[in-house]
């Protein structure tokens, strides 16, 4: 396990660029991301460890970063100010652009993983707006009417878009549609209803909605979405299916689950970070072999799947979790509220 | 709230999320029962107003086809409609009759709710409950009541067994004998009832010149007799008639008792309510359903309840059904943002706020004139119109017989409840 500092620095979300292995970056903030400053790191990944290749300070807190898909120095950084940055990693100091049309923090930047000429933010005005590097003003806006932690591109169409809000809705946009009076809007899903009562099984448990704090798209399959929040409850849904209610869900963390993301290896697993200061690994049922096995008796869980293992290296709220694209299958790096970058194997911590 | 305070608030709801009445009423779920429409008639006086020579049928078709065509629906959508009704004659022939005559297909079922004063919320509850059970998706909920065209003639002769019952036999009484019964068991004095009445009157007067009406009320085309002249025409009725302006305490201090023959003698016409014409409608399906339709959500359907007491004194039923429908929804009085108690009687007004320790800046007291009579429902539409204007939770209640509880969320969409407390019976006007 690779460890590094944020001195003064809380972590928000950490990203493995997609071009090189040993480089990821930090969206980090002073005092919690409450008030003050935000930072930007560069890390490389060396033989000697973890060390800062470069920093950007900002006016405001920062809260998520996004590698560009289409040029390997090129990075966006979601701010408190309602502004999102592009750095350029080769330059010194200041963005090469700046976009301020949010009215509140922005909580999420995503790259469009494959036109790769636009990217998307999401933000507690209760927006999702669509940019091209290129152009000085937004290129659509779309409304969530409440506070949207986390918006993507689906990596498989690049139309299609989703977002999850504080009114506990998973939506997926698609760009094809008419602009009519419903925005794009294509789906929205309550996050919180249970799954669908079967014949001969004891009805599912009802809850209350919660604020869903992020989701994340399936990368082998194109319909399944996971989505996690204040419930401590990580669901996964097949859009195709929609009101169908979660095709799995998987109780378990103690806190509010701050970030999951599916493995860009494994159809079925997927990694959380939650305030209850660990990271977990999670198979979501469907993969071979994992048939039949629930998480404990916990009553929530449906659809099979179950806890993997987890890191509870972390002292602090887990705020980011992101896997490395290359290289041997299972590495992956977290941030926190402790100020610590944490690089370590997935494998390491399965089973235990 | 600064930034980083908002910021703070934020995080700190994710650790530990506000899971309390007052949270899960506000929550959005697509199971909700929400309103999409609700209007009424201009309510006006009885034996005087604009609809005095309106029977119940001209009156339910005149609002069901303003219904019909604001519903942006087929209205065969609609499934079933229940119509709140007391005096009517043969009020299952005329709601049926009027549901189709108005314009509905023959699919739309049709049937009436009576639970006297409360009739309007009964509609309410029914269709509410018909749709929470998965027997229809849509209906309509309806109150209506023509008190000129057929006044209360009262109980009607009754068995001996009732008679010589300690309680049964109370139904009997006037409304009137109930209002000075409270006044006379709780001591409520003249003067309270008038200042009371009085700010019902101001608050009324405020709220019809500021509009606050204007969204709910759908103008009627209905014929009118001139007492004069007996001619009949056709004529527009669009407002209120009963609010009366520049009310005061001491102009109501002058009027003299109605009721002399029954002690203490405090109720007049002035702190009483005016009987009434009126009819009133809301829309009722799930939130799902309602998105779907892309119809707007005005409000939200949170809850009812019942609860008897003793006819004598029915008016103080809302000292019994709010706390508990407030105990069933996990809310507290501070939960609620406003109340409105709505007084038949003032006495009964009086009695409420004080023993329920409501905050008078919170109550919104009406005396719309509608309060004596039994289309409940009119008040409902009110009190959607009333949501856009005050953000927040509401209590309404229509003291003689019937209590509600809204809830707004915000000036797109209010929640609804309603608690209903049957008095065990009712007296005669």
């Amino acid at each position: 396990m690779l460890e590094f500092r944020t001195q003064g620095f809380n972590g928000y979300n950490v990203k493995y660029s997609p071009f090189f292995d040993s480089r990821i970056a930090v969206a980090a903030s002073a005092n919690f991301g409450l008030v003050g400053n935000g930072r930007l790191y560069i890390l490389g990944l060396t033989d000697r460890g973890i060390v800062p290749e470069k920093w950007f300070d900002t006016q405001d807190s920062l809260y998520d970063t996004a590698w560009s898909e289409a040029h390997e120095n090129q990075i966006l950084a979601a701010s408190g100010d309602g502004s999102i940055k592009l750095f350029d990693i080769s330059l010194d100091q200041y963005p090469i652009q700046s976009w301020s049309e949010h009215a509140r923090e922005v909580f999420s930047v995503h790259w469009n993983l494959i036109t790769k000429d636009t990217f998307l933010s999401s933000s507690w005005d209760g927006t999702i707006k669509i940019w091209s590097p290129e152009q000085p003003a937004s290129l659509t806006t779309l409304p969530t009417h409440s506070c949207t932690y986390s918006a993507q591109f689906s990596p498989h169409a690049p139309s299609v878009l989703s977002a999850v809000s504080s009114d506990s809705h998973l939506r997926i946009f698609d760009l094809r549609t008419p602009a009519s009076a419903s925005n794009h809007l294509t789906l929205s899903i309550p996050i919180h209803a249970p799954p669908k009562a079967r014949p001969g099984i004891a009805p599912p448990i009802g809850i209350p909605p919660s604020e869903a704090l992020t989701h994340d798209w399936n990368k082998y399959r194109d319909t399944i979405i996971a989505t996690a929040g204040v419930d401590r409850t990580i669901r996964t849904f097949d859009i195709r299916m929609a009101g169908h209610g979660p095709v799995a869900v998987l109780p378990g963390h103690e806190y509010a689950v701050r970030r999951i993301t599916w493995s860009p290896h494994l159809p079925d697993v997927l990694l959380s970070a939650s305030y209850d200061m660990t990271c977990r690994v999670w198979t979501d049922g469907t993969a071979m072999g994992h048939g039949g096995g629930t998480n404990g008796e916990d009553p929530m869980a449906y659809g099979g799947g179950k806890e993997l293992g987890r890191m509870g290296r972390h002292t602090e709220f887990v705020t980011g979790v992101d896997w490395c694209l290359f290289g041997a299958e299972g590495w992956c790096a977290s941030c926190g509220w402790d100020e610590r970058i944490l690089v370590w194997d997935v494998r390491a911590v399965m089973g235990q | 709230m600064t930034s980083a305070q908002s910021r703070l608030t934020s995080v700190m709801g994710h650790l530990n999320p506000d899971t309390g009445g007052r949270a899960r009423l506000l929550q959005k779920n697509p199971d909700d029962i929400v309103i999409t429409l609700a209007v009424r008639t201009p309510l006006t006086k009885a034996r005087k107003g604009g609809l005095k020579d309106t029977p119940i049928d001209d009156l339910l078709i005149a609002l069901l086809t303003q219904v019909r065509e604001r519903l942006n629906l087929d209205p065969a959508l609609v499934e079933d409609v229940c119509v709140g009704n007391v005096l009517g004659d043969g009020q299952a022939y005329v709601a049926r009759s009027a549901v189709l005559a108005a314009g509905f297909p023959i699919d739309t079922a049709t049937s009436v709710a009576n639970r006297f004063c409360s009739s309007g919320l009964l509609a309410i509850q029914t269709i509410a409950g018909q749709i929470l059970a998965g027997s229809i998706d849509i209906g309509l909920a309806v109150g209506a009541e023509s008190m000129s065209t057929t006044p209360d003639a009262g109980a009607p002769k009754m068995c001996e067994k009732i008679v010589n019952h300690p309680i049964a036999p109370q139904n009997q009484m006037p409304m009137g004998h109930t209002s000075e019964e409270v006044a006379n068991q709780f001591s409520i004095s003249r003067g309270a009832m008038d200042q009371f009445a009085a700010e019902s009157y101001q608050k009324a007067e405020k709220a019809q010149k500021a509009g606050w009406f204007d969204d709910e009320i759908v103008p009627v085309t209905v014929a009118l007799k001139d007492p004069n002249t007996g001619e009949v025409e056709q004529v527009v009725v669009s407002k209120d008639d009963g609010i009366r302006y520049g009310v005061t305490a001491e102009s109501l201090g002058k009027i003299r008792a109605a009721f002399p023959q029954w002690n203490p003698s405090h109720t007049t016409g002035g702190n009483a309510s005016q009987i009434t014409d009126g009819a009133a409608a809301v829309l009722l399906m799930k939130r799902s359903r309602a998105q779907e339709l892309g119809q707007p959500i005005v409000g939200k359907f949170a809850g009812s309840t019942v609860v008897g007491l003793e006819p004598r004194v029915m008016g103080i039923g809302p000292t019994y059904a709010i706390p508990k429908l407030l105990g069933k929804a996990s809310l507290t009085k501070d939960d609620v943002d406003v109340f409105e108690l709505n007084e038949a009687f003032a006495s009964m007004g009086v009695y409420c706020v004080d023993k329920l320790a409501l905050d008078k800046g919170k109550s919104l007291i009406f005396q719309l004139g509608n309060l004596s009579k039994e289309d409940a429902d009119s008040l409902l539409a009110g009190q959607v119109a009333q949501l856009k204007a005050h953000s927040g939770i509401v209590v309404q209640d229509v003291v003689r017989d019937a209590i509600q509880l809204w809830e707004a969320l915000d000036l797109q969409e209010g929640v609804v409840g309603s608690a209903w407390n049957a008095s065990g019976g009712t007296s005669r006007p």
